[in-house]
């Protein structure tokens, strides 16, 4: 087939789409969908910038996942995180820790650090620093990135 | 060729293992199979043309990784390299692999890459190829005849070749239990980079004595290839300072590297050595 019609939940909605099977994830977000906040930087699995959470909590990069290929899943983008116009934590904390710069790996870095607080709602610096080896930040912002973490982590625990 | 764009292709998504086969059989070299796709959609952008793309991703009973006390390990070829680094078997009985697993990639390339992948590539740098290799173990073919399977030993033919016929896909790689002690170590320039060395020992020791070793280089010939006269040495030996010297001496003489954008042939040689030496150190340790 060289089209296939596929079913994708994207922040909680349903999208009923027939992608030409060479186009990635990120191409159908971005262009179809016209859901810009998920970045195109290197197009070739180093960068972490196009970083998208799959059903809940599984991190995965759009720019090496075939659309054709992800019939039913749910995806969310960093766009997805807020709710009822209250920012996620994790957002929250990005702000507050100053752990933004250009901005450009910001919502990769963002949906990186949604997975892993997922699987692990308490990291130590040394595992966050492990999950984040993905995600490529140019400004070299490392550090107030990991404390933005660091932060959320608390903030979820206490508001658990 | 753009990292942005891939080529057109057919795709291909079979709901069943029977469907996979026979459409691999029917399309054979025209097809390239994909798993979690992290390496050929990455060639594709780089100018690799398929007319069809089978995708593996509708195959349902292929994500499994199975440990028996008896039978071994069992990786099926939808497993991914974070399912193998999440496993507690793996990491207790097969260290080598879970430790080649746990560095592989990023931790997104390692939610869709797999195992089998990984082998079925036949990159003399793979980290799951020298782990592999070190393991011994066997890859599970399938076609329309039925199924055979590869020993380690036979299964990497040439550079990015291997004994897989254009009909067959790779369902599974299997490792026996009680294999022995084993590690995986390699050196990289950043870390998320390919190796520039990979290497993976595997030891059967009875006490301090090894009684057999399997030691696998990567990134030093056109595919991984295990150092055989480095096993000689230390067959039969207690695992000492001075056998671990002689080791790291003879390895040098056994591999043919050659120089690449990680690496130079001359350190590769020179290198080696230790590290396999320093691998053999980890296992035992």
């Amino acid at each position: 087939m060289k089209t296939r019609s596929i079913t994708l939940y994207v922040n909680g909605e349903a999208y009923s789409l027939n992608v030409a099977v060479n186009r990635t994830l990120l191409q159908v977000l971005r262009e179809d969908l016209g859901m810009p906040e998920t970045k195109y930087g290197c197009g070739t699995g180093e960068c972490g910038a196009c970083t998208v959470v799959v059903d809940g909590g599984k991190s995965i990069l759009a720019c090496l996942t075939l659309a054709a290929t992800m019939d039913g899943a749910k995806i969310t983008t960093a766009a997805g995180l807020e709710k009822d116009g209250k920012l996620n934590p994790i957002q929250e904390a990005f702000i507050s820790e100053h752990a933004v710069q250009c901005g450009y790996c910001t919502p990769g870095m963002v949906m990186k650090s949604v997975s892993i607080l997922a699987k692990n709602p308490k990291p130590t610096e040394e595992e966050i620093r492990r999950e984040l080896e993905g995600n490529i930040c140019r400004c070299t912002g490392y550090v107030k990135i990991v404390q933005a973490i660091q932060k959320a982590s608390e903030v979820m625990a206490s508001t658990r | 060729m753009s990292s942005r764009i891939l080529p057109e292709f057919d795709l291909l998504v079979p709901q069943s293992i029977p469907e996979a086969v026979e459409m691999l059989g029917k399309h054979q070299t025209k097809a390239a199979v994909m798993a979690g796709g992290t390496d050929l959609l990455v060639l594709m952008k780089a100018g690799l043309q398929s007319e069809y793309v089978l995708s593996l991703s509708e195959v349902p009973g292929l994500d499994y990784v199975i440990y028996d006390p008896q039978d071994g390990l069992r990786v099926g070829a939808m497993a991914t390299l974070s399912q193998v680094a999440e496993n507690a078997d793996v990491k207790k009985y097969y260290p080598a692999l879970w430790q080649s697993a746990c560095v592989n990639g990023t931790p997104q390339t390692r939610n869709k890459a797999t195992v089998v992948g990984n082998i079925l590539r036949a990159s003399p740098a793979g980290d799951c190829c020298v782990a592999a290799l070190a393991l011994g173990g066997k890859v599970v073919l399938q076609g329309a005849a039925g199924k055979r399977e590869v020993d380690i030993d036979n299964f990497w033919v040439a550079y990015r070749t291997t004994a897989r016929q254009a009909f067959e896909f790779a369902v599974e790689y299997k490792i026996p239990a009680k294999v022995g002690k084993s590690a995986f170590i390699r050196m990289t320039r950043v870390d998320q980079d390919l190796a520039k060395l990979n290497a993976a020992v595997c030891l059967n020791m009875a006490g301090n004595i090894c009684q057999g070793a399997r030691l696998a280089v990567g990134c030093v010939a056109p595919t991984t290839v295990r150092v055989q006269k480095a096993e000689e040495l230390v067959k039969g030996k207690e695992i000492n300072e001075s056998v671990l010297n002689e080791v790291a001496a003879a390895v040098g003489a056994e591999v043919t590297p050659i120089d690449d954008v990680r690496s130079s042939a001359w350190y590769r040689k020179e290198v080696s050595g230790v590290l396999v030496k320093r691998t053999i150190e980890k296992a035992c340790a």
